[in-house]
């Protein structure tokens, strides 16, 4: 069994007297430990679809599920428990806690689980080495630059060690060197902490970073497993 | 979690401040007219509203005008129930409705020191007998007026000699000051000697009170001046009548205040709120259940009350306590006092109000649409 399956997944939205379907009966397989991305043009579903999967948005029919929870099947407290424990979500503008330091962000999460203020303090500060940001522990979201902001989004991601990150173009609002920083990030967090990753970027580039590539394009997932388009992480 | 709370509040400080300020205005004069109201309670339940009755001249209010025989208290002894009779003359600067209200009640002693709840906490009894112009003073004039023992206190045509202060557990009688019957009988000017205000009967355990009354008013029909005989109770409270109808007033203003914290601290929370709508979003998305985003809210609008709300409390006793208030009309005062139950009173009513006012931003938050706050820019 995947970790992450979806089955005869639909989802449309109503607007006005139009009804678009990003997903149209949708199967997806996702293995422990895989890296895909998600390319597509824009409008397609492809947030629509992380958001489905963290269950912050319902599906209209089909069945998700992750590590055989039935995520469609969750109440919103459950849902919420759920990703407590098992899911982190790195939005494309961080959306980090202006009121609270690097640290504090970080550690949001973290009180959410059954944990000693010892486990936490290491967790948090695991995380934020991770990401290379223990120098800023104290610092403010304002006093972060945009990839340092992207960085503890990341940490705070990961720091609960969800069995699934899922990524909404986490480069989409940074340049090209921080872009490339975030990138190596992910890759590294892939392969040495073995998280399964799920990223959606509208950019070749990024996506080619991942082990396996998707296109989502009119409701329907396209595999690109030709590899003209990979790039060395060195 | 409280740290993210306490956080948010200290980002908007002014907002905070004001929001907290506004509430401890409101809750002070919540608390004030409260101690108003169990001024006037106490008046009108106390220990001995109803174990004793007042003797008064028959159509007379201000203690001025009631003049009766000081011996009509022979006749009134022997009336069955009494168990004893003190005659009293009252002498007061102001007869009508006074925020400074001094009032003299000019008696034996032996009886006052029998009939009356006071602890004398500077002075003794002693040299309040011995000497004729001696007076004990009230705790609450004592501190509004500044007396202290050995001091020579005159207002109109009336000087004292401040033997004593004396405490109370009957509030309304920390605002009086006592002298003996025939000092304010002859010193007043008024040609009192043989006359009195009125007589206070103390009743035996199980006396009829409205009986008694009759049979006084009766006996005493025969005598030069007629009279009218009430529960002490119901005289008070028929001598502060205008009083009540304004104090009634004043719980009005107090529910007023209540209103006012309940939409000031809602109002605050409500755009505190709906501003971070998406920061609601961006935790529920990291796991935090709707059920926990509902207490943050509350933790807020309660934080902001109970903040204001203690700190007017806390003035208002204070203020209370120092400033000895009493609002008095014809002889008879309503002392205004801190008390736990106000400050109980404070606590719980500012911790209801930050719930009730948090409710509607809280069930905002809680149910927030995720995506679509988390779309907004
Ligand atoms: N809450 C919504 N109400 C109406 N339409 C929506 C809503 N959310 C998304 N859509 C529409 O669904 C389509 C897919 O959106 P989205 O998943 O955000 O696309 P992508 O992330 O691939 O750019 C878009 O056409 C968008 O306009
Ligand atoms: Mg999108």
């Amino acid at each position: 069994m995947a970790l992450v399956e979806l089955r005869n997944v639909c989802k449309s939205f109503t607007k006005g007297d139009q009804t678009i379907t990003p997903l149209d009966h949708v199967d997806l397989d996702i293995e422990a430990g895989d890296f895909v991305s998600l390319m597509g043009p824009s409008g397609t579903g492809k947030s629509t679809l992380l958001n489905l999967i963290s269950g912050i948005d319902r599906v209209d029919e089909g069945s998700i599920s992750v590590d055989g929870v039935g995520v469609t099947e969750l109440s919103r407290g459950k849902l919420a428990d759920w990703r407590a424990k098992h899911l982190g979500y790195i939005f494309q503008t961080h959306n980090l806690i202006p009121v609270l330091t690097t640290y504090e962000n970080v550690e949001l999460p973290t009180l959410l689980l059954r944990l000693s203020s010892a486990q936490r303090r290491q967790r948090v500060e695991l995380a934020l080495e991770a990401v290379g940001l223990t120098d800023r522990s104290n610092h403010y979201p304002s006093q972060l630059s945009g990839g340092q902001e992207q960085r503890v989004g990341i940490a705070r991601a990961i720091v609960s060690h969800p069995q699934v990150v899922v990524a909404d173009e986490p480069t989409g609002s940074l340049d090209t060197k921080t872009s490339e920083q975030i990138q190596i990030l992910l890759q590294r967090l892939n392969q040495e902490l073995d998280i399964t990753l799920l990223m959606v970027t509208h950019d070749a580039e990024v996506a080619a970073i991942a082990s396996r590539r998707l296109l989502l394009d009119e409701g329907k997932f396209v595999e690109q497993n030709t590899d003209t388009h990979l790039k060395s992480s060195g | 979690m409280l740290k993210y709370v306490i956080k948010t509040l200290w980002r908007h400080r002014t907002r905070t401040f004001l929001t907290v300020s506004g509430a401890a205005v409101a809750m002070f004069v919540f608390c004030f007219v409260g101690s108003v109201q169990e001024g006037l309670n106490r008046l009108s339940n106390g220990e001995d509203a109803n174990r004793s009755l007042i003797v008064f001249q028959e159509n007379r209010f201000c203690p001025t005008s009631s003049r009766l025989p000081q011996d009509y208290a022979n006749q009134i002894g022997k009336i069955e129930g009494v168990a004893d009779v003190m005659p009293i003359q009252v002498w007061t600067n102001n007869c009508r409705a006074s925020l400074d209200i001094v009032v003299f009640n000019g008696a034996d002693p032996e009886k006052i020191q029998q009939n009356r709840p006071l602890q004398l906490v500077e002075g003794d009894w002693q040299e309040f007998e011995s000497r004729r112009d001696a007076a004990i003073v009230g705790k609450n004039v004592a501190t509004r007026r500044g007396i202290k023992r050995g001091d020579q206190f005159s207002i109109g045509n009336i000087s004292v000699n401040v033997a004593a202060i004396f405490e109370s557990n009957v509030p309304a009688e920390e605002n009086l000051i006592y002298t003996n019957l025939d000092f304010l009988q002859y010193t007043q000017g008024l040609d009192s000697a043989g006359l009195v205000t009125q007589h206070e009967v103390m009743l035996n355990n199980n006396a009829d009170p409205d009986r008694v009354a009759r049979e006084i008013d009766q006996a005493l029909r025969a005598g030069p001046v007629a009279t009218t005989t009430r529960r002490k109770g119901a005289f008070q409270a028929s001598t502060l009548a205008d009083l009540v109808d304004l104090i009634g007033f004043a719980h009005w203003l107090g529910f007023a205040c209540v209103g006012l914290v309940l939409t000031l601290v809602a109002t605050t929370t409500v755009m505190s709120v709906e501003d971070r709508m998406k920061e609601y979003a961006v935790l529920q998305t990291i796991g935090i259940r709707p059920l926990r985003t509902l207490r943050l809210v509350l933790t807020e609008s309660t934080l902001l009350c109970l903040v204001g709300g203690l700190t007017g409390t806390g003035l208002a006793l204070l203020a209370l306590s120092l400033g000895g208030f009493a609002i008095g009309a014809e002889g008879t005062t309503i002392a205004f006092q801190p008390s736990i139950d106000l400050l109980f009173y404070g606590i719980v009513v500012s911790i209801s109000l930050g719930v009730i006012s948090g409710l509607v931003p809280a069930i905002q938050a809680a149910t927030v649409p995720i995506v679509k706050a988390l779309n907004q820019p």
